[in-house]
């Protein structure tokens, strides 16, 4: 089958789903395993994760270092196979849809091409492997205007020409955000991006990430450690557990949106984080 | 401060900054006809600057004639290298099975002194341009090989994700990500290369049978015992070299505007 004919078919299923809460599940994990085997050590990634992910969602992945939330963002994305359990995106195998450009992935580092300036750098992943996404049919890729915009709406307005070393480290993440949202790709894929920041910049990065989004309506699966930026972005938290790799439980976030930073006095949000800490203690000592 | 004076000062640090080199090269060539003239050394073993320089003056066509001919030599021979090495590299970089297998045959070229078997190229393919362009390619080669192979190795990894989470092509990999993060080891390789490119060509005409060239100028210049024609040469090929790496320098500024090698 054709790229062209699994989205046609995709869109046919879809509008056959009886979905149970209203949301399509977007992304749907059964009983993924991985293993890696690195000289002769075998390390259990992940074991039996089962995850439905709903069109339009912001969930996040949490957990500690070594829980598999990486390898199961990749897994997604279809740049790690997975050796157990099924993924499916959209109705389609990961790999189909990353040949379709259905991801826009934003690493931890901002990955920006040294050599192009922002304007070219927030159309690198676009303008890469053009022939078959417009084959795919499904893509909505933004046009100049409309990156203009988002690189406006981030701040980088008045930085059209400039190249990535004359920006800040919070400036070059921005720039790997609009990058992501420019592929007009229906799930974004990302891995702890603000790790790298200042607390400050953090705190300002996470809403400029929720207004991105909320006017993107894409999917985001947002791997993370850090409890309270899970809460504050996120409808649902996965709290993930090491050794082996695996899901401890699922936590809806009650907070309305849009978010604000008001909601981080909320006691609400205060009383999710506390309980999400509890989570990952008692899963890390057992 | 008022603002004439900064500007002054501003100015005559760019000077100084563009002087220092001159003032080097003059104050060597002031001490050498100094130290000539104190101790009495003869002009048949040791000529003086200012004699060298008069006679460059005095026949400029015979050595801007061979210096065309030598730069010739060199710049196709360092072309060669590039195109060659550059493939080899590209292969190399793809597959580690080619670059164990060619590493070594690299470091040989490399460690063999060109000198041993420049005449062995010469008996193989005969006398005329053909050896000097394989010995000058020879010598260019394995910078750019080694170079090349590190830089388009030197991706950085989270850009080689990114373009796989969109499905990109190898070849677009190749001309998007590997060669430009190529280019700053490539220059490095380019500014060493220029040198020796020029011993290539010159060494290649001692051996190649060719009448002419500042290689030749200069075998000519020592058999007959003609010192001021051998240093007009020797000046001449230092004047070469140091273009040609102002020019691969201006142009290195240019394409690495955005490389942290240029910023200062």
């Amino acid at each position: 089958m054709t790229t062209n004919e699994t989205n046609r078919a995709n869109r046919a299923n879809r509008t056959n789903e009886q979905p149970d809460v209203g949301r399509r599940a977007h992304v749907r994990i059964e009983g993924v395993g991985k293993v890696f085997q690195r000289r002769g050590q075998i390390t259990e990634a992940l074991r039996d994760v089962d995850l439905d992910i709903a069109e339009g969602e912001f969930i996040s992945l949490l957990g500690p270092s070594g829980c598999g939330k990486s390898t199961l963002l990749r897994i997604i994305g279809g740049l790690v196979s997975n050796d157990t359990g099924v993924v499916t995106v959209a109705g389609a195998t990961p790999e189909t849809a990353r040949e379709a450009k259905q991801f826009g992935l934003v690493p931890q580092a901002p990955a920006l091409l040294p050599w192009h300036t922002v304007a070219k750098n927030v159309r690198f992943l676009t303008d890469l492997h053009t022939s078959s996404a417009s084959a795919a049919g499904s893509q909505t890729v933004l046009g100049s205007a409309e990156i203009d915009g988002l690189l406006a709406a981030v701040g980088l307005g008045s930085f059209h020409d400039a190249l990535p070393h004359e920006l800040s480290g919070g400036m070059q993440q921005r720039v790997s955000l609009v990058r992501a949202f420019a592929l007009g790709a229906p799930i974004l894929l990302m891995d702890e991006p603000f790790a790298a920041l200042d607390e400050i910049t953090r705190s300002d990065m996470r809403y400029l990430l929720l207004d991105l989004w909320q006017r993107s309506g894409a999917t985001v699966v947002f791997v993370t450690h850090s409890v309270t930026e899970a809460v504050i972005l996120s409808d649902r938290v996965v709290v993930m557990a090491p050794r082996p790799g695996r899901v401890v439980t699922v936590e809806d976030v009650s907070l309305a949106r849009p978010r604000s930073p008001e909601m981080e006095d909320d006691p609400v949000f205060h009383e999710h984080v506390s309980r999400l800490r509890t989570h990952l203690r008692e899963s890390h000592s057992a | 401060m008022t603002g004439r004076s900064l500007t002054h000062r501003s100015l005559t640090r760019r000077l100084a900054r563009l002087g220092a080199p001159v003032f080097g090269v003059v104050g060597f060539l002031v001490s050498w006809q100094v130290l000539v003239r104190a101790f009495g050394t003869p002009k048949y073993l040791l000529p003086q600057p200012s004699d060298i320089l008069r006679h460059i003056g005095s026949d400029p066509g015979f050595y801007l004639r061979n210096a065309r001919t030598t730069l010739w030599e060199a710049t196709l021979g360092f072309l060669l290298a590039f195109v060659t090495a550059l493939t080899v590299a590209t292969l190399m970089a793809h597959s580690r099975f080619i670059d164990r297998a060619l590493q070594p045959m690299a470091v040989l070229i490399q460690v063999t002194p060109i000198i041993a078997y420049a005449p062995a190229i010469v008996v193989w393919r005969g006398f005329g341009l053909e050896p000097i362009l394989i010995v000058t390619a020879l010598v260019c080669f394995v910078p750019f090989l080694l170079n090349g192979v590190s830089g388009l190795r030197s991706v950085d990894p989270n850009l080689l994700e990114l373009a796989h989470s969109v499905h990109a092509t190898r070849r677009e990999i190749f001309l998007r990500l590997r060669l430009p993060s190529a280019l700053p080891f490539l220059f490095s390789a380019a500014r060493i290369a220029v040198g020796l490119a020029l011993i290539g060509a010159v060494l290649g005409e001692f051996f190649a049978g060719v009448t002419g060239g500042l290689g030749y100028a200069v075998k000519v210049a020592q058999a007959h015992v003609l010192p001021l024609q051998l240093w007009g040469s020797i000046f001449v090929l230092g004047f070469l070299g140091a273009s040609a790496t102002l020019a691969i320098g201006a142009v290195e500024r240019v394409a690495l505007r955005w490389h942290s090698s240029q910023r200062h």
